[in-house]
């Protein structure tokens, strides 16, 4: 397609190989983190991002990433070089910082940035951000419910951690001192470390084929390529605001739903989201700074545009969130934050589900839109030593206008791997009692919700903290055009003897020997169940997906259990029998 | 004369290439027939043939026949695997469905899983359980496993494979669990993930034992046979296949272990680059092998491949990156390190809509193929490019069996590229071939600069029908000194089938602080290791003075989750040490940093076995004196990188040219499988063995 006003300035060649050089830098700074980082969180399930900021702090380049710390990071990482000034750090140093309320969106968010340089021209920076498994404060990995920032952990403002290639050791002392895995967290930040100096290796090697002038031109044509791209395919989203609400569990302190409202503006290439209207900051952990809330607008429109198009600055002018400070979803100093990406997930899913109108065939229903963090710790009577684990789970995608959702994913912005079994129970005094899907979770459709993941942990060992900080156990992931409601999550003490329901956000003792059961909410359905292919109900039930019941009164659809046949009159007259009691 | 002959065969998706070797004198002579996917044994037999009759050899001269395949990765990547069931942990059966929960791309809101290897209802849970320690909680219901093998064999399955929890610590249970399946249904084949893939982590257990599963039946019918094939015409000769990690097992081995054949064909390739690197003197190489689709690239050090320990089976076989990863099924088997891009002869050029050029990954492939071929191709191609740069000679494509028509390469970057550009056609082509070389350069900088190896000390082997033609402007973007470009290029890869060893690979997860090693402990695995697989090799034929092991464990600090291998030298007191300094280098050299303070732990033991192949010499070409002229065939004009004018240039016929023959670029050298592209200010030198040293300094 010939466009000559979206022409390239630069020689197209050149600019391509620029490009790929960058992203490959990125690349393997990720690499690097997750092949030497020491927390099954990052070295296991990714829970990191890496990328590249020019000299303007301009974000130009990203690895593969988990959208909430790039958000964050594009905001966090301007602040702190101007805060400590950039013309402070040499080559070979770095800086560390994970504070909130400068930009970024809770705690365990730990960053490291360093310059890069071209001889003595300073040409921009690498940073990369990882989730910590713990950072003090109240409550092990830190996920606790607590009233303000200072009880959820230490609060690094941006400080010099490396001098000159080598690590500022009464720094890391000190931060290592504050937390509750320090073997762990020294790992992890010496891995994000390491990976800082070879990104600044790679892209020493591309100051090498071209001069900085060009290279510093390349950055302003890049950006402006992604932006004009971004713009034009935003533009051809129909124009508009589109509104839509839901709820939150609670803030942890008090048992009110706590309301989410958004509105989505498309207008002339650009996308906003107004959050107006949304709940106030809250006393308690749900809270979101907005650059947190940045991340459910850029993956969503991200996720609607041409693949191609790239995540940088570029892409993040075409974008903001507007709306007064202080909400749920804006929220400033002292705010407690740990609950920030719950938020962010089900703000995603309303900004998807307000297009719903707008973009018929594109958009899901609701996934499982809870993160589910949850912490492990305890005295390991076999290391001798205080041990601090943590993970999120995932759940049921929404299902799409013509096809199920997946089983047993993560969504929307949130992307992280699961830890194997052997692997954690290998390192830690915990013991896996079932790990799988929950049958009927997904909601009922012409196009299923994906199933949502029961996992029960069991403490062999010792007594256990147990914290869950997490979300979605009173308001279900919601279908669209008739599709049914996901099942909503759970939390379980005892599971298999008294069954006690724990709220979403808790913090527990456990006594050796003890079982919790998390289960984790399955995806919205999608049309209307009865329009449901007979086949595909069948399939389900002999997958053991769908239960038999489901299938009979919710899809209507009778079969033969010997041959997994559908019967087809029984099943046309169950579907009429139905639909007469439906509108009666 | 010699009696003795050994022969390559490399089926790919296009043609099907046989090598026919004296193992006397080293030399060898191509042959290449078209693929029969319906029947991949017939153009086996066809090469075989032909190949003999080449050359007027009997059958009875075949000493063996080693094949390169891609059946195993056809039936994966097609979805043509048995149909297979699992049994596994009661509240464990489901970690096919639940994979490894994430999304390749997080932005696709169209993304679906790879099909589960087992549907949910062919997955059934028993009672059993052993801990992390090694303890058995439940003891294993046998009754249970009897119930679920008969219901599994109901439900018509082609093969059951067991993986429960922890059994790499202690197979007992799953031991015990197929000998009751075996019982309860006799006949049908069963695998176990402790002995397929003994190594923590289940998924990817699991994962590695249902693709050998699902692979059986298939493969082995087909490996069963080319054996009844190659027995009818001489019963005595040897059938051998190509390993994704670069060795070679006998046929009843492969039947069993078909996981092992997912990389056969790609991996001949790197082993062919490093026999040809080695006679020629060099033994650091990078081997880069473009073909019609894909381009693939792989690091050889002192003379041997790197080798990954895992890798994904699917849509696309990807390395060992964190990118990516969730599209296809994990395989922990070794596997040559390599890369692979969808940017090869038949690749596709196109402007995005931001207004860059772009290359690939979509391919023409053979059918329509590029728009020059004439058959109905209207998208530009690299092949189209180079054509109309005058790299490529229209009458001598293939030796001259397919005429390329110009005209219509020049309408095609004319329609989607040069117009849209507006730019000439020229420049539009150049624009294309550069951007695939960046994008070739990428792979090339996987495998090297990524793994922390400076690729200025390397020689590129370039090899494939597209190999040569690029190979020296890639070598100028990384400041590589030497291209190699080996006779016969497009048959390179069939070559590296009859240069390799027998080798079978052991590992077990043994997990200890590193300072606190148990010797003795470590001494009989490795013990275990080299009976079996001692036996094992002498029943392939191997005599016992060729049998060679390699000890080696995977290292990592304690905290870390991905290891790094070093060797294992005589176990003593000074080993704990030894295997410390070693792991610290290799963290050095693989990131950049490594601490002495943090405490270190060994995770897997590995032994190698090799059962040595005698390597033909090979004999050299005649000496010729400096001069080329005799080779000389032709004068034209072609667009040489980095220039904007055609200039005039030799060309010349790669049989006719001599040892020692020298001359510089712009300078073309044409073989029937293949074209090299010399730019001017290179040298080219003729070696003993004919192989075109490039220096691109």
């Amino acid at each position: 397609m010939s466009d000559r006003s979206s022409q390239l300035t630069m020689d197209p060649i050149t600019f391509e190989v620029m490009k790929n050089a960058l992203l490959n830098a990125t690349e393997e700074m990720a690499y690097t983190i997750r092949r030497t980082a020491y927390s099954t969180n990052i070295k296991t399930r990714a829970d990191f991002s890496c990328a590249f900021f020019d000299a303007s702090f301009r974000v130009v380049a990203q690895s593969f990433s988990q959208p909430p710390h790039l958000s964050s990071m594009k905001t966090a990482i301007p602040n702190a070089l101007r805060e400590y000034g950039a013309e402070n750090l040499d080559p070979g140093d770095g800086l560390v910082l994970n504070d909130p309320h400068r930009g970024s969106s809770h705690l365990n968010d730990i960053a490291l940035i360093a310059p890069v340089f071209a001889g003595k021209t300073r040409i921009g920076y690498l940073a990369n951000m990882a989730h910590h498994v713990d950072v003090g404060g109240s409550t092990p990995s830190s996920l606790g419910v607590n009233r303000e920032i200072y009880q959820e952990g230490i609060i690094i403002p941006p400080t010099k951690i490396m001098r000159r290639g080598e690590i500022d050791n009464d720094v890391l002392g000190l931060i290592l001192e504050n937390v509750r895995a320090p073997h762990e967290t020294g790992g992890d930040l010496r891995a994000q470390m390491g990976a800082n100096l070879v990104g600044a290796i790679r892209i020493a090697e591309l100051m090498d084929r071209y001069d900085v002038g060009q290279v510093e031109a390349f950055f302003d044509e890049l950006l402006d390529y992604t932006e004009r791209w971004a713009r034009r395919e935003i533009a051809a989203l129909p124009a508009g605001v589109y509104k839509a609400e839901g709820y939150r569990d609670n803030n942890g302190f008090d048992d009110e739903p706590v309301k989410i409202a958004v509105a989505v503006q498309l207008r002339d290439g650009s996308a906003r989201l107004d959050v107006t209207g949304s709940a106030p900051q809250q006393t308690g952990p749900l809270n979101a700074t907005r650059s947190n809330t940045l991340a459910a607008i850029a993956v969503v429109i991200k996720s609607l545009i041409d693949p191609r198009i790239l995540v940088n600055d570029g892409l993040y002018r075409c974008m903001d969130v507007i709306g007064p400070d202080n909400t749920v979803l804006t929220a400033t100093w002292p705010a407690a934050v740990v609950g920030a990406w719950e938020l962010a997930q089900l703000t995603a899913e309303l900004t998807l589900t307000s297009l719903r109108d707008a973009l018929p065939d594109r958009i899901p229903a609701c996934g499982k839109a809870i993160i589910c963090n949850l912490g492990f710790a305890g005295n390991d009577p076999r290391k001798e030593a205080y041990y601090c684990y943590m993970e999120t789970v995932g759940g049921g995608n929404g299902a799409r206008p013509a096809k199920d959702g997946p089983d047993a994913i993560q969504t929307t912005i949130h992307n992280t791997e699961n830890a194997p079994v052997e692997e954690v129970e290998i390192n830690y005094p915990i013991r896996f009692a079932r790990y799988g899907l929950i049958p009927d979770s997904g909601g009922a459709g012409r196009f299923r919700g994906g199933l949502g993941i029961r996992r029960d942990f069991e403490f062999p060992d010792c007594d256990t903290i147990f914290t869950v900080l997490s979300d979605g156990t009173r308001f279900p992931p919601w279908g669209l055009r008739g599709g049914g409601d996901g099942r909503t999550a759970r939390f379980i003490l005892d599971p298999d003897g008294n069954a006690e329901r724990l709220p979403s956000k808790v913090s527990i003792t456990v006594p050796k020997g003890g079982r919790v059961s998390v289960q984790t909410p399955g995806g919205g359905g999608f049309g209307h169940p009865l329009e449901r292919e007979p086949d595909a109900v069948v399939r389900d039930v002999r997958d053991g997906k769908v239960s038999h019941r489901t299938a009979s009164e919710t899809y209507g659809v009778i079969y033969d259990a010997a041959t997994w046949s559908v019967a087809h009159e029984a099943t046309l007259a169950q579907r009429e029998r139905l639909e007469r009691s439906s509108t009666r | 004369m010699s009696d003795s002959y050994r022969i390559g065969i490399d089926i790919g998706g296009t043609f099907t290439d046989a090598v026919v070797m004296d193992e006397n004198t080293g030399d060898f002579r191509p042959v290449k027939v078209s693929s029969t996917p319906d029947d991949p044994s017939r153009a086996f037999m066809e090469a075989y043939t032909r190949g003999l009759d080449n050359q007027g050899l009997t059958a009875r001269q075949v000493g063996f026949v080693v094949h390169g395949t891609t059946v195993a990765t056809n039936t994966i990547i097609q979805q043509k695997g048995a149909r297979i069931g699992l049994i596994a942990s009661e509240g464990f059966s489901d970690l096919f469905e639940i994979a490894w929960q994430i999304r390749p791309n997080l932005y696709d809101l169209d993304y679906d899983k790879p099909p589960p290897l087992v549907p949910r209802h062919l997955c059934i849970g028993v009672p059993e359980r052993i801990d992390a320690h090694g303890e058995v909680l439940v003891p294993l219901d046998e009754a249970a496993v009897y119930r679920a093998a008969r219901k599994l064999a109901e439900d018509g399955v082609e093969a059951i494979l067991v993986c429960f929890l922890h059994a790499y610590r202690d197979p007992a249970h799953e031991r015990r669990a197929a000998g009751i399946i075996r019982e309860a249904c006799p006949g049908l084949p069963v695998c176990v993930s402790s002995d397929v893939c003994p190594e923590y982590r289940e998924y990817t257990r699991a994962s590695t034992t249902a693709v050998n599963a699902a692979l059986l039946p298939a493969v082995g019918a087909y490996v069963e046979r080319l054996e009844d094939r190659l027995g009818a015409v001489n019963p005595g000769s040897g059938l051998f296949l190509m390993t994704s990690g670069g060795g070679i097992i006998a046929s009843g081995t492969a039947r069993q272990q078909p996981v092992q054949l997912i990389e056969s064909g790609p991996a001949a390739g790197v082993i062919a680059a490093s026999y040809v690197g080695r006679l020629a003197g060099y033994e650091n190489l990078i081997a880069l092998d473009i073909g019609g689709t894909t381009a693939k690239a792989a690091l050889i050090e002192n003379g041997r491949p790197r080798l990954a320990a895992e890798f994904e089976v699917g849509d696309a076989a990807v390395a060992t990156t964190t990118r990516d990863k969730g599209q296809g099924y994990p395989v922990k088997t070794p596997v040559i390190d390599l890369v692979e891009i969808g940017s090869g002869g038949g690749s596709i050029g196109h402007v995005d809509p931001g207004g860059a050029l772009a290359v690939g990954p979509q391919s023409a492939g053979a059918a329509p193929g590029p728009a020059c071929y004439g058959k109905g191709g209207s998208e530009p191609t690299l092949t189209d490019a180079n054509l109309v740069l005058d790299r490529l000679d229209p009458g001598y494509f293939l030796g001259g069996e397919l005429r390329l028509d110009r005209s219509l390469a020049e309408l095609a970057i004319d329609r989607r590229i040069a117009g849209p550009l507006n730019m000439a056609v020229e420049e539009a082509a150049a624009g294309l071939i550069e951007i695939a070389n960046a994008n070739m350069t990428g792979i090339l900088q996987l495998v090297s600069v990524q793994k922390g190896v400076d690729p200025r000390a390397f020689v590129l082997v370039a090899f494939g029908g597209a190999g040569p033609l690029h190979a020296a402007a890639l070598a100028k973007a990384l400041h590589i000194r030497t291209v190699l470009v080996p006779p016969s290029p497009g048959v390179t890869t069939a070559l590296g089938l009859l240069v390799t060893d027998l080798r079978h690979d052991y590992v077990r997860t043994y997990i200890s602080k590193t300072d606190d090693l148990d010797l003795p402990a470590l001494t009989a695995i490795y013990r275990e290791f080299e009976d079996h697989a001692t036996g094992l090799l002498l029943s392939e034929g191997v005599s016992r003075d060729n049998v060679r092991f390699v000890r080696e464990a995977d290292m990592r600090y304690l905290g870390q989750s991905y290891e790094l291998r070093v060797p294992v030298a005589r176990l003593s007191e000074s080993l704990p040490g030894k295997m410390n300094d070693a792991f610290f280098a290799a963290h050095r050299r693989q990131y950049g940093f490594a601490t002495r303070d943090e405490p270190t732990e060994i995770v897997n033991a590995r032994l190698s076995a090799v059962g040595a192949v005698p390597r033909p010499s090979r004999r050299q070409v005649p000496k010729g004196g400096p001069s080329s002229r005799t080779a000389l065939k032709a004068k034209r004009d072609v667009r040489m990188p980095g220039s904007t004018e055609p200039a005039p240039t030799s060309i010349y016929d790669r049989y006719r040219l001599q040892a020692n023959n020298r001359f510089t670029g712009p300078a073309i050298v044409e073989e029937i499988d293949s074209t090299t592209l010399v730019p001017p200010d290179c040298t080219v030198t003729v070696d003993d063995y004919g192989n075109l040293l490039i220096d691109v300094d």
